[in-house]
């Protein structure tokens, strides 16, 4: 939008190690990832399976803790945070989409996207209008009784996207959203994604293909916790945001 | 208003979560059912007897002292009542004039005589000597014939008044009035029948088969020196007169008896209210060991709740991390799994007033006992199966609050 302004750093992260522990084994899923990532910036992740990249966005995510590292989202130090600050973050700031859409099956799709409201403690009549108007964004306003059950995938995808930003968090996460749909749908989604950069939004992405990754304007390669590569394509979005 | 609307959806959840697990939580419930129903018949049971007491109870009357020989309620100290005094007739008729125009004062004496007339014979009746004034003290008047007069006190007439019940026994077919009958070797005239007083659930003394004769007259039959023992009933004005009354009757007694000052009285005062306060320590004794017996139905009741509880937190562990990842609390996860619990039990709780209601419909109409259930005992019904829900609740609710959510959501 206005590349010409000062961008804000919204996430930064510092030597980021994780590490399990299998019984004796350590595994290094991530060895010291240092990363910023601006406002409004389209970010795909991508490397090959096992190099650590749900990793990274669960703690980016704040859904998990780094071994050790700094990480601050919005100017705020997560390590800081105890467990009920954390849920307000992920409330507030995070708008998480899962591969598997991780909707709840007994709740019908008003009530799936009204959840995050609920817990953010927004009164009953106010939330609904939210989650309508989050629904008619990804076009689903004619099916809120519906039950996930009674969804296709693609369908399912974009009600766990209307829940992602129906409280306009400063992040959208995608951990391989379009991993179990097939091209066609997958396409929607994207499009959807990019709708929801050109408002402004600032979307992080896994995936393992091109051309979903060609969507963003910057591709991070990581292997084996590492990061390989950080390219952002110039050649593209700033000559068209300068031209303005 | 967080905590309102997060309220709000535990509930609906923990409605959601009990009717989609009918079966199971019928099950579940059954336990809680039975320990309810043990629970609130206990209470039911006590509070029916208690009824019963007070009733039987009433007939002393509240406002009415009795100065006897003994105490109505020993505790222990029986020994040093052993060698009081009885209290003579001479001592009964002194005190009826210290109080004359103050109060009524009424002297009884009991004993058991057998009762005859013609060929029917009762054995061992309670026989109660006593003056013109009972009526006014027991407020027991008679339904045929007449009570005693002054002047059957005064000039020791071989009158008697019988109690409903006996009339029907010794005259099945005539009427008693005017007839003779033998109190002991004794002829007396039946002068009249008492009203029917009933209300005898509590196996007390059944207040119809007794016989009333002027207490001179009784101690001029059946009294020696030895076993003439007068119980004196002074009725005070109100309640409230009745510290007062207390007072002067013990002075008055102290000076009949011509006690020192550094003597204890030789003589008890009893009043319902301490008859009620030694019931009521003895019964509440009885009351706690049935429930603490009952109780442990409860508790059963309440381990199945908890095993139902680990089962569902364990199948909702991946609902569980979707509700963190989008911004729940473990109090949040805490409140839906307590709410549920406390759902499971309080339907129990009551399911099992409704049983318990029957039961007592079931119990009062075999007459074995009385039961009575008051809506206190059935709003405690609900808050103790509530609080038993929300205990079992505890750990397992816990338990799922606090998996860490990127745990909860990768489990299968
Ligand atoms: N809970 C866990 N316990 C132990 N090891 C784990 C755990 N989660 C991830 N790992 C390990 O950490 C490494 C990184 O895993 P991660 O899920 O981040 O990979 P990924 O890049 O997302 O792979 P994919 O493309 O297959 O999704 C892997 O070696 C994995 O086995
Ligand atoms: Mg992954």
């Amino acid at each position: 939008m206005d590349a010409s302004s000062e961008k804000e750093v919204v996430l930064k992260l510092r030597n980021i190690v994780r590490t399990y522990e299998m019984g004796s084994e350590l595994i290094h899923a991530l060895c010291g990832v240092s990363l910023d990532i601006c406002r409004n910036e389209y970010v795909a992740i991508m490397g090959p399976s096992g190099s650590g990249k749900s990793t990274l966005m669960n703690i980016i995510g704040c859904l998990d803790i780094p071994t050790s590292g700094d990480y601050s989202l919005a100017g705020e130090m997560v390590a800081d945070k105890n467990e009920s600050e954390l849920a307000d973050i992920r409330n507030r700031l995070i708008g998480f989409v899962f591969q598997t859409f991780n909707l709840l099956p007994r709740a019908n799709i008003l009530h799936n996207v009204e959840l995050p409201l609920i817990y953010g403690g927004v009164p009953k009549a106010e939330r609904r209008d939210l989650a309508e108007q989050a629904l008619e964004r990804v076009g689903l306003k004619d099916r809120l009784t519906h039950r996930p059950n009674e969804l296709s995938g693609g369908q399912c995808q974009r009600v766990a996207i209307a829940r992602a930003l129906v409280l306009n968090p400063s992040i959208i996460l995608a951990d391989e959203p379009t991993g179990n749909l097939d091209s066609k749908t997958g396409n929607d989604i994207m499009g959807m994604l990019d709708d929801l950069h050109a408002d402004g939004q600032t979307v992080i992405l896994v995936t393992h293909e091109d051309d979903i990754a060609a969507h963003a304007k910057r591709v991070l390669r990581l292997r084996d916790g590492e990061i390989e590569s950080d390219v952002t394509k110039d050649e593209r979005s700033i000559p068209d945001a300068i031209a303005v | 208003m967080k905590l309102l609307v997060d309220v709000g959806e535990s509930l609906r959840i923990a409605v959601g979560a009990v009717t989609a697990n009918k079966a199971r939580g019928a099950l579940t419930t059954l336990g809680i059912i039975i320990g309810i129903v043990a629970v609130t018949m206990t209470l039911a049971a006590s509070n029916g007897m208690q009824q019963s007491f007070r009733q039987a109870a009433g007939s002393i009357g509240a406002d009415v002292i009795y100065v006897s020989r003994m105490p109505w309620v020993t505790i222990n100290d029986f020994f040093t009542f052993r060698n009081r005094p009885n209290i003579s007739l001479y001592e009964a008729e002194k005190m009826v004039e210290a109080f004359t125009g103050a109060a009524i004062v009424n002297p009884t004496i009991f004993g058991r005589q057998p009762l005859k007339y013609r060929s029917e014979v009762l054995q061992d009746v309670a026989i109660v000597g006593t003056s013109e004034k009972m009526p006014l003290i027991s407020g027991q008047v008679p339904e045929d014939g007449r009570f005693l007069m002054p002047f059957d006190v005064r000039f020791k007439k071989n009158v008697a008044i019988i109690g409903k019940d006996i009339a029907e026994n010794l005259f099945p077919a005539a009427d008693p009035l005017n007839k003779t009958i033998n109190i002991g070797p004794y002829r007396y005239q039946v002068i009249g029948v008492m009203e029917k007083q009933g209300g005898n659930s509590f196996g007390g003394p059944n207040l119809d088969l007794q016989v009333f004769i002027p207490i001179t007259s009784f101690v001029k039959s059946f009294g020696g020196r030895r076993n003439t023992n007068v119980n004196i009933a002074v009725k005070a004005d109100s309640i409230a007169a009745m510290k007062n009354l207390e007072f002067e009757i013990i002075g008055e007694m102290r000076r009949i008896r011509k006690l020192r000052p550094a003597e204890d009285d030789n003589f008890s005062i009893n009043k319902l209210d301490s008859l009620m306060g030694a019931f009521n320590s003895v019964f509440g004794a009885v009351l706690g060991i049935g429930l603490l017996v009952t109780s442990i139905s409860l508790i059963v009741g309440g381990i199945g709740v908890m095993n139902i509880m680990f089962v569902s937190v364990t199948e909702r562990t991946r609902e569980i991390g979707i509700r963190k990842a989008i911004g729940a609390r473990r109090r949040s996860i805490l409140m839906q799994f307590l709410f549920e619990s406390a759902l499971i039990c309080v339907l129990g709780g009551i399911l099992g007033i409704c049983l318990s209601i029957l039961l007592t419909y079931v119990v009062n109409a075999t007459g074995a006992f009385t039961a009575s259930l008051s809506p206190g005992i059935m709003l405690s019904a609900v808050i103790v199966s509530a609080l038993v829900g929300i205990v079992a609740g505890l750990v397992p609710a816990y338990k799922g609050a606090k998996f860490a959510p990127i745990d909860a959501l990768r489990y299968e």
